[in-house]
């Protein structure tokens, strides 16, 4: 995994919640994540699998509180909790990070498959790392909460 | 009000309700909600449609394969189709584009332009 390839990452997030959920984002110095402790405590997180040149799992962890939020802006309605209205629009936003960086690699000569998102629920809990896999974690903040996008993904180019 | 039926075809709700409440600001009130392919050409069988939106990936049947169902219908396949998903990668859209899609919107997307691909078919 080289820097172009988390600067796609970045890219689609930045796009995906200024578009969708109308969220100023900034964004932190990425950092390879060593041990399974996490330096950022999550209550939801949204998975997607990756396949093909690219391969492993890009996830979207933030918690309750800005993930709500999230869901209000993108549905423009009010929202105090997380429920299944919360949980489908992360779901819909790791999709559209995945896709998006996708759309920038695949200039680059990367071929992959994404795979449909999976929702995960819990304090703090832990992302299981594919064995030997580089693990980027890419921090953000935005004005309603912090969030972390979380790359870990083998590819068979340079 | 119009009387354009148009079909949202997406496994996530939050996109067939982002959509849904585009359309009825741009003046598109009678829209029909599915969840994927299977589900759309049920719904389709009710008639009367003017546009399908629909999404690529999702379970059961993706929206590429539906695609491929409603061009091969003689009833539905003058129905004129817009893809709207996250696959951004050029070598999808071209895909998209030779099984019959006539328009291709990219998630995420402004309701700007979502009106300016779905006026291109239909007016309210």
């Amino acid at each position: 995994m080289n820097v172009d390839m988390i600067n796609s990452f970045i890219n689609a997030t930045v796009n995906a919640l200024t578009t969708m959920a109308m969220l100023t984002v900034t964004r932190g110095s990425p950092y390879i994540k060593t041990t399974d402790e996490n330096e950022f405590n999550r209550d939801i997180s949204a998975i997607i699998g990756m396949a093909g040149d690219a391969n492993g799992w890009v996830a979207f962890c933030l918690q309750r509180q800005l993930a709500v939020k999230i869901a209000a802006n993108m549905l423009g309605e009010e929202k105090q909790e997380i429920d299944a209205d919360v949980r489908d629009a992360v779901g819909e936003i790791v999709n559209m990070i995945a896709g998006g960086a996708k759309g920038e690699l695949t200039q680059r000569g990367f071929s992959f498959k994404i795979a449909l998102p999976t929702v995960v629920i819990g304090d703090n809990h832990e992302l299981s790392r594919v064995k030997d896999f580089p693990y980027i974690v890419i921090p953000f903040a935005t004005e309603e909460g912090n969030f972390t996008v979380e790359v870990c993904l083998k590819t068979n180019k340079i | 009000m119009s009387n354009v039926k148009i079909l949202v075809v997406d496994d996530s709700s939050t996109m067939r309700r982002i959509i849904k409440n585009t359309l009825q600001k741009i003046g598109f009130e009678n829209s029909v909600e599915a969840e994927n392919g299977i589900d759309a050409l049920s719904k389709l069988k009710a008639g009367g449609f003017n546009l399908i939106l629909t999404d690529w990936n999702m379970p059961e049947m993706d929206g590429l394969t539906f695609v491929k169902s409603v061009r091969g219908s003689d009833t539905f396949k003058m129905i004129p189709v817009i893809m709207i998903t996250t696959e951004a990668a050029k070598t999808e859209v071209v895909e998209a584009l030779k099984q019959g899609v006539n328009d291709y919107i990219v998630k995420p997307f402004t309701p700007e332009a979502l009106k300016a691909k779905v006026t291109r078919f239909i007016s309210a």
